[in-house]
């Protein structure tokens, strides 16, 4: 009897501290998500909740997004910019993780610096980098022109043909420390006694990297890859502030002509329709993932 | 090659990445205290001369633009949602952490699916209530809003934290009779300190780079908030680069401090938690 009261207190003691963030999550997340489910399920305009409730559900922004051609331009335009990023990102991630699990002087703090990147808004990282790949003045044009590779002005950002480059390279920037830090924690998981073994059997260098390291960081390295995915698919800051979309559309991700539907052209409708179908491909991914996940998230 | 010149040539090695990498901080840096006329050049120097360094941009874009404004703004915002995310993910966390009944499984699902939102989908709804409750162009708002953004990850932070707090902490404290609360207050809370820094640090980091609500559901610049107010700068017809690049580097100063001290606990602490191997 004393055990069961004692059970149904803690319980209650469980709720209790849950409670809080039940709260905030039904306000601030499932409420919202509400909304946009019913936004896109309800054609038409509405400036108010009731106004919006009031109208006949269907299906018309769903197939207005699909019809449109910028959907799909915006589809493609995401896919580039988040494998052009994922791809970079994590091998430099990995290498430099390589590189840091090694025993040298300073590294600490060497370290903390190198990651650094991640902590900048993405705000400052575009106006830094709106500055280095100016086509006049910028730094990165000046180098370039230096070592003799560009003779002309480049305007990295205005010019249709380079403006995805340019805005992949500050995003690889900011992305590549998270794939540093969770390849590096996995690293120091590897116990050095696997490596003596593999150097007492004679395998080479690359032989104990395939074998021995590898096996070690494989999952945290996949589900850091997963996440980043998800993040950088859905990236904003980085694109509206440094070219907005443009030029002429060159850089419009999904996320930019969700925003873009909504607040230039005040088609709310559309927009939550084209953010759950975001959100449906997040999850067509994840569960692609999910045997994988799964077994991260023990 | 000895073992210690093999190490020193990793450290330099080391340090050549790192000076790669921090270049753009050091580029926005020099450019805000060089004049415009050695910074608007075709070949600027990469090393700037010593006696033309100035702080007049840093005078300049306080005079010309009202930055104070928009830290302060940013502060009040940071420190409003951190406190209360803080809270909430603490609370959140100790549950998850502590009890594994089918209400903490969806509660922690759903925190983490929430993080996957894309943030200009969520702008969307909250613009839509905070128009209908008239609580658009505030800075509580703005506060509330960027709870939403922390507390999911700050809840699996946090969680972390507490799960590598031995439970035989709690058998202790109940048999010296403390009841659950006053265990959370007085014995769990102070060895979770660390980890309430590091959540606070991230919170803090979080909300002082937000951007998209910032922009949307505050209008009036008066209201603005750090990262809106550089964001206005740019297409500008003639950006006054070192204006912009001194409102960068004070902009991002006290993230850097805070970064410094939150590192240790990354590559141990979030990634153990977060990212378990």
């Amino acid at each position: 009897m004393a055990a069961i009261s004692h059970k149904s207190a803690e319980r209650r003691l469980a709720w209790a501290l849950l409670a809080p963030a039940f709260v905030a999550v039904a306000l601030l997340v499932a409420w919202p998500i509400w909304i946009v489910v019913q936004m896109s399920l309800r054609p038409g305009r509405a400036l108010a909740l009731d106004q919006l409730m009031s109208r006949p559900l269907g299906l018309a922004n769903f197939e207005r997004v699909l019809a449109d051609p910028a959907t799909w331009s915006a589809f493609a335009h995401s896919t580039v910019y988040t494998a052009g990023t994922l791809a970079p990102a994590f091998t430099f991630g990995l290498l430099v993780a390589l590189l840091f699990n090694r025993v040298f002087p300073a590294r600490r703090w060497l370290r903390s610096l190198l990651l650094l990147p991640w902590a900048v808004p993405g705000v400052i990282v575009s106006v830094t980098f709106l500055w280095m790949l100016d086509a006049s003045f910028g730094v990165a044009n000046s180098v370039l022109r230096r070592a003799g590779l560009l003779s002309t002005d480049l305007a990295w950002f205005v010019d249709a043909d380079t403006a995805m480059l340019a805005v992949i390279v500050p995003t690889v920037w900011k992305s590549f420390p998270f794939f540093a830090i969770t390849i590096l924690a996995a690293l120091q998981g590897i116990p050095a006694a696997l490596y003596e073994a593999a150097r007492v059997d004679g395998a080479s260098a690359w032989q104990q990297f395939r074998h021995v390291t590898w096996p070690g960081i494989r999952r945290p390295a996949m589900l850091a890859v997963l996440l980043n995915a998800l993040w950088t698919f859905r990236e904003f800051d980085i694109i509206y502030a440094s070219t907005g979309g443009g030029p002429a559309g060159a850089t419009e991700t999904l996320g930019i002509l969700v925003y873009r539907e909504a607040f230039a052209s005040f088609r709310f409708g559309t927009a939550a329709a084209l953010g759950v179908l975001m959100l449906a491909t997040a999850a067509i991914v994840v569960a692609l993932a999910m045997r994988g996940l799964k077994e991260e998230f023990r | 090659m000895s073992a210690a010149a093999r190490r020193w040539t990793l450290a330099a090695l080391a340090a050549a990445v790192v000076a790669i990498v921090l270049f753009p901080i050091y580029w926005m840096f020099v450019t805000s205290v060089l004049p415009s006329s050695l910074v608007l050049s075709r070949q600027p120097p990469l090393v700037p001369p010593v006696d033309a360094i100035s702080f007049a941009s840093y005078v300049e874009v306080f005079r010309r633009r009202p930055v104070f404004v928009w830290l302060a703004n940013s502060a009040i915002v940071v420190a409003g949602s951190v406190a209360m995310s803080l809270v909430v993910s603490t609370l959140a966390g100790y549950s998850l952490s502590r009890f594994r009944t089918p209400a903490q499984r969806v509660a922690g699902a759903t925190l983490l699916l929430s993080k996957m939102l894309p943030g200009s989908l969520v702008v969307i709804p909250f613009f839509f209530m905070y128009t209908t409750i008239g609580l658009i162009d505030s800075l509580a708002g703005l506060v509330l809003a960027n709870v939403a953004v922390g507390v999911p990850f700050a809840t699996w932070m946090m969680k972390g934290f507490f799960d590598t707090l031995p439970r035989e902490l709690e058998q202790a404290a109940a048999i010296d009779g403390c009841t659950p609360m006053q265990t959370l207050w007085y014995v769990i809370l102070p060895l979770a300190r660390p980890g309430l820094a590091a959540c606070g640090i991230y919170l803090a980091i979080v909300s002082w780079s937000e951007f998209v609500l910032a922009r949307t559901l505050v209008t009036k610049p008066d209201h603005w908030v750090v990262t809106v107010g550089l964001q206005s700068f740019v297409g500008e017809y003639l950006v006054d680069w070192p204006a912009l690049m001194a409102a960068g580097v004070v902009s991002l100063a006290p993230m850097l401090v805070l970064f410094l001290l939150l590192e240790p606990f990354l590559v141990s602490g979030l990634t153990s938690g977060a990212v378990k191997q």
